[in-house]
């Protein structure tokens, strides 16, 4: 099947949630397992967290925006700002690298994003904004899945 | 949302449920330090049996405890994660402290004081 869809919404921490929700809908017709749907939206968490407490510091005024294509049993997905931008995104892409430690950051986000995907692109201007690029294939719907 | 339970001999339960993202974690740290402050906590178990989704905002929560009881040894001990969540705690580093049994279970592995039901 084919579908597209663009997202927008303000830079706040409670539109975290509207976003893993907004896209879980979308790729339910691909009937995913229940691992395939929770790394999905944990990647989409860590994408979107990134762009509103790093791209905006919860700036409250600025738009991020998520779309995503279906494309057979393919979803990419790309999650944009017009943020700060990331210094030097090689360090950032580093397990356990945080710039805000004073907020708990882990630090794992793009660990995550990296293991839970099938290819992920990081572009970022310092002062222009971020935009991560992500694809995640989702395996075969079996008849015995589908007699589920 | 977190259910903090003190248990007897400094053992803190805390039973997350729903879905814990940044936005949640923000929301629960506070109490959950407020409750490792007060009293005598030499260990927390995490209960995830009922939580549906976490992100790596969960696993800075527990690593930021973790670090709050590095001053009296204390142990930490995470119960029940969803497969993906383990994920989680092995790509941190955690998955040593992660289990899969029952509160009372782990009570008794910390040592703590087991109350019949």
């Amino acid at each position: 099947m084919k579908n597209e869809m663009t997202l927008s919404f303000l830079a706040i921490e409670q539109n975290e949630a509207l976003a893993r929700m907004a896209l879980t809908c979308f790729i339910a017709p691909l009937d995913p397992t229940l691992d395939e749907l929770s790394e999905f939206k944990t990647i989409v968490s860590e994408a979107v967290t990134n762009a509103i407490i790093h791209g905006y510091e919860c700036d409250g005024k600025s738009m991020v925006k998520v779309h995503a294509t279906i494309d057979d049993r393919s979803v990419k997905m790309t999650v944009t700002d017009e943020g700060m931008g990331i210094f030097d995104i090689e360090q950032a892409m580093e397990p356990m690298f945080t710039t805000k430690p004073q907020m708990e950051r882990s630090g794992m986000g793009f660990t995550i994003m990296e293991s839970f995907s099938d290819g992920i692109r990081v572009d970022s201007t310092l002062g222009n904004g971020t935009i991560v690029t992500f694809e995640k294939n989702f395996s075969p719907v079996t008849e015995v899945s589908r007699m589920r | 949302m977190a259910t903090i339970t003190q248990l007897e001999n400094g053992i803190v339960l805390i039973t997350l449920a729903g879905e814990l993202d940044n936005h949640e974690a923000n929301q629960i740290r506070e109490e959950v330090s407020t409750a490792i402050f007060t009293g005598k906590t030499r260990a927390i178990i995490w209960d995830l049996y009922q939580l549906g989704f976490m992100d790596s905002a969960g696993i800075g929560l527990i690593l930021g405890r973790m670090r709050d009881l590095v001053p009296v040894n204390g142990e930490t001990l995470i119960l029940n994660p969803s497969p993906t969540m383990q994920k989680l705690f092995q790509f941190s580093g955690l998955g040593e402290v992660v289990r899969i049994c029952t509160v009372e279970e782990a009570i008794d592995e910390i040592g703590g004081v087991v109350h019949e039901k």
